[in-house]
Parts: structure tokens; sequence; C-alpha cells
């Protein structure tokens, strides 16, 4: 019994970490620059995918990592430059706009690896016992690192040069831009970096899961239930959304199965949109 | 005109198709003050924002030290060498009041604030509050000393002594004239002629969008001015 209750808890942790990390980029770029960007799926696809070229190519899992930067980084300047750059404050047109390209991307994938799933074999195979249960290593180095990565960006966010100029930048545009910064070019950053957090979940998330170009469209949905519950804005709404979600989906699923695990996920979104749509957590 | 730091030259400008600003031209030469006055409503918070690059010029020219600088968008401009306090929205609610004051800075030292903090010791006991906590006359002043410690060419200052003590005030005006004297040009913007008149080496009085009334402070007496500020 103890074990159960041993297993089923860092199950929960494990779920909750792994969503807060699939959810950064989304957050980063719906809360900073006001646009939902439907192709942040498609990101965390493009990262998984990044993993399973380096592992056919046989080089280390960890080249994935600049792989991902490399690739999502430079097509989410592109996007931004071409695209973006035109429709921040246009709320709709960014929904159409990310739409597209989520089809664009999703295409692409399919015609450049074709409909087969892909798995990836892990980095760390071989458990370690967690009081006394066999736990996966490689999931417990997601926790760890996916807790660290939250945690080190919260404390960047709130600290740095930078971090403060992107608060300066979002609650005060005009003063920003007169005092010297460049919102163009901070606007551009802070893009590129929420598509490069996408693609390295998805590296993250590679080992654990089929790769196919259709698996974008689950986690842009699970990433925009996690902003809808826990509200936008700082880090610690984030990581109650995550709570909520992943906690009520791993709960649900625990006890009946995952369908319903997924329709209580989604009932719940609905139930904030309607009843509290600024969220659990809203900025002072 | 030619020595002139910051000269603007029939500047047009306004909202969508409502135009404010109907063709005014001025200068500010280096270690001078031009006031700009006018009642509520005239356009002389869009003139300032004409020159600091919030809003595009219709048409007419802005030289910076002689260089065209009409086409820069405002965070060049900023680089060129100007400040600026808005009327509204003067600081960074989210930040707090140290951040305010370095942000841009090369660092976070407190040094070059010194000055300041001994004529306004309300933002030294508040550096760690957040700004938006602060008054509205309280924020007019961190504004102020952030727009002044930057210590560029050219600074434009839109209403700063707006709800600010008059006790404050004549520190405010004490560091313009210390600015004045090591070099600074600026643009002042002002309804509060006894302040306007301890700082102001030339006037430019705006109604409906034009000059109505220019010169230096010698020029003009005070019936004049106030003729052009009360209805
Ligand atoms: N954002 C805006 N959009 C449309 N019209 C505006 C805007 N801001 C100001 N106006 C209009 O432009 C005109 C001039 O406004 P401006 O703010 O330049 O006046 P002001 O001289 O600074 O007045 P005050 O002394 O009240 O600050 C006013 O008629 C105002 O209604
Ligand atoms: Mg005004």
């Amino acid at each position: 019994m103890q074990d159960l209750i041993a297993a089923q808890t860092i199950n929960l942790i494990y779920a909750v970490t792994l969503l807060a990390v699939l959810s950064l980029g989304l957050a980063v770029i719906f809360g900073l620059l006001g646009v939902l960007n439907l192709a942040h799926g498609e990101f965390i696809m493009l990262g998984a995918y990044c993993a399973v070229v380096v592992r056919q190519n046989g080089w280390p899992f960890l080249t994935a990592i600049p792989l991902a930067i490399l690739v999502c980084g430079s097509i989410g300047y592109v996007i931004e430059v071409l695209i973006m750059r035109r429709l921040y404050r246009r709320t709709f047109d960014t929904l159409v706009a990310t739409w597209g390209l989520s089809l664009l991307l999703r295409k692409s994938a399919e015609a450049v690896f074709g409909l087969t799933y892909r798995s990836v074999e892990t980095p760390l195979p071989g458990t370690i016992d967690v009081f006394g249960v066999p736990y996966p290593a490689y999931r417990l180095a997601v926790i760890g690192l996916g807790a660290t990565a939250i945690f080190v960006l919260a404390i960047w966010y709130g600290n740095s040069r930078t971090g403060l100029r992107i608060r300066a930048m979002t609650g005060n545009p005009e003063l920003a831009q007169s005092l010297g910064l460049s919102v163009k070019r901070l606007a551009a950053g802070t893009f590129v970096t929420g598509t490069c957090l996408a693609a390295l979940s998805g590296v993250m998330i590679a080992p654990l899961v089929p790769v196919f170009p259709y698996m974008g469209l689950d986690y842009v949905l699970r990433t925009f239930f996690v902003i809808v519950v826990g509200g936008l804005g700082s880090v610690i709404g984030l990581v109650y959304g995550a709570l909520a979600i992943g906690g009520l989906d791993s709960a649900v699923s625990a006890f009946s199965n995952g369908t319903y695990g997924y329709l209580s996920v989604i009932v719940l979104a609905i139930a904030f949109l309607w009843l509290r749509p600024r969220g659990i957590h809203v900025r002072g | 005109m030619s020595n002139a730091r910051l000269a603007f030259v029939d500047l047009t400008g306004g909202y969508g198709g409502a135009i404010v600003v109907r063709g005014i031209s001025g200068n500010v030469r280096a270690g001078e003050v031009l006031c700009v006055l006018g009642r509520n409503g005239v356009g002389k918070s869009t003139l300032v924002k004409l020159l600091m690059g919030h809003l595009r010029c219709w048409s007419g020219e802005i030289l910076h030290t002689g260089t065209a600088i009409q086409h820069l968008e405002c965070s060049a401009r900023s680089r060129y060498g100007i400040s600026y306090c808005p009327q509204e929205r003067t600081v960074f609610d989210d930040l707090s009041v140290r951040n305010n004051l370095t942000l841009m800075g090369d660092n976070r030292d407190l040094g070059r604030f010194e000055a300041y903090f001994a004529r306004f010791p309300i933002l030294k006991r508040r550096l760690k509050q957040q700004a938006g906590s602060l008054s509205g006359g309280e924020k007019k002043i961190l504004s102020f000393s952030r727009a002044l410690s930057e210590g560029k060419g050219v600074t434009l200052l839109d209403e700063p002594s707006e709800g600010v003590q008059w006790e404050n005030i004549l520190h405010m005006a004490a560091l313009i004239n210390d600015s004045k004297r090591a070099g600074a040009s600026m643009v002042i913007v002002e309804q509060n002629l006894e302040f306007a008149e301890t700082i102001a080496d030339r006037y430019l009085v705006l109604d409906q969008g034009r000059v109505v009334l220019e010169g230096t402070r010698r020029d003009l007496n005070r019936e004049d001015l106030l003729s052009h500020l009360h209805v």
C-alpha cells in the first residue's frame, strides 16, 4: 500500500513537472507578447524530431539540444520578422497566422519524416529506487531538470537586466522606447525564446512518447489549459496551472482511465474560462 | 538657429486624421530651457510626442545639432541623445524605484543619483518599493530624476511639476538650473507660471496647435503670458 502511494506521488510530481515544462514556451509568448501561439505544439514536435535525427545518426542524445535551438530558433526568428512583428495587438490575426504556421510545420514534418511513429531510445536506461520503489532514471532526470529550468527562469526573469527590460516593455512600451529600448528587438528575442523553450521540451519528451508529425495537437491543447487555469504573467501561476491540470488528469486517470482524465481536464478548463478567465494566480 | 542643439521647423502632426499641431517651429541651444505654455488641449503634449518620436510627423523637420532625425524611431532618437518624461504613465509601475532609476545604466550603482537623493530623500527611502505604489507627485519626481540623471544633450519634460508639492518644485528648479549650467538643453511643458519663470530662458506659447507668442523671458511680460493661459 505504501509503495503504491509512493509510486502515485512520484508519478504525480512527474506529470506536473513535465506539463509545466511543456507549457513554458507558450506562457512566455502569450504572457509577454499577448500572442497565443497555436504552433506551440509543432515546435515541441520539431524538438522531438531533432532527438530522432540525432539518434538516427548515432550522435549523443545531448547534441539534440543545440540542434533544436538552432532549428526552432531560426524558424521562430524568421516567422517573427516576416509575420508576427506586424500582428502584435491584433489578437485574431495572430491566431490565424499561428494556426497557418502550425499546419505548415506539420505538413513539412510529414513530407520529410513520413507519418510513421518513431521512438527515441532513452539516454538513461535503468531504474533508481525512490522510497523503496524502482522508478525509471530518465523520468527522475526529467523531474530534476524540469524543476531546475523553471526555477532558473523565474529567478532570471525577476532579477536579470534583460528580465527587467522585458517587464518594462510589457508594462509601459511607450516609456520603454523613449528610454532607448528597442521594443522590436526585445519582442523578437522573446518570441524566439518561446519557440526554443518549446523545442527543448520536445527534445526532453522524445524518449518518453511516440514521435510523429501530429503529436503537437495534443500538447497545444493541454498547455493552453495550463495557462487558462494558472493565469498569465508569473511562473507561480504556471506551476499552479500545471498542478491543477496535471494533477487532475493523473488522479482521474489513475482511478478510471485516460479518457476520463482528459475529459475532466477539459471540463476544468471550460469552467475556468467561464467563471474565472484570469486564472488562479492573477499578477498583483 | 544654426547653433541650436535641437530645432524643429514647421512641424505638423496629430492622431488618426485629426490634425493637432499645425506648423510649429522653435529651437533650443546648449544651456538653455525652452518653456512651452498654453491652455489645456492646445497640443503641448502632442508637440513633445512628435519631438520624441511617439507620433510620426506629418510634415516638417527636426534637427539634432543640425542632423535631421524626424525619420528615426523613438528608441533611436533616445540613443541619439534625447531624454523624455511623459505627462502620464511616467514610470514603470511593476518595477521597484531602484530598477526604474537603473534600468538603462551601465551598472546598478546608485552613486550618480546622490544629487537627486539629497533633494528628494523620499526616493532613497523608497528604493525597494514598487514604483506603482507611489503617489502621482512622487512618480513625477522619480521620472524627473531618472531623466535628468541620464545626462543627455536634450531633455523633454511634459508637465514635470503636476501634482508635486511647491517645496519639491523648487528642488526641481534648482536641479534644472544645475543641468543648464552643465550645458543641457531642455524643452519643458508647464502650466505653473511661477515655476516656469524660475527656469525658462525662452517661451513658446501655443494656442490651437499654433505658436501665438514667443520670445525670451525678458521680452515677454507676465500679463501677456497670462492672457494666453487663462480663458
Ligand atoms: N491619443 C489621442 N488620440 C486622439 N486625440 C488625442 C489624443 N491625445 C490627445 N488628443 C487630442 O489632441 C488635442 C491636444 O492634446 P494634447 O495632449 O497635446 O494637449 P495638451 O496641450 O498637452 O493639454 P494638457 O494641458 O491637458 O496636457 C486635444 O484636443 C486632445 O483631445
Ligand atoms: Mg499635455
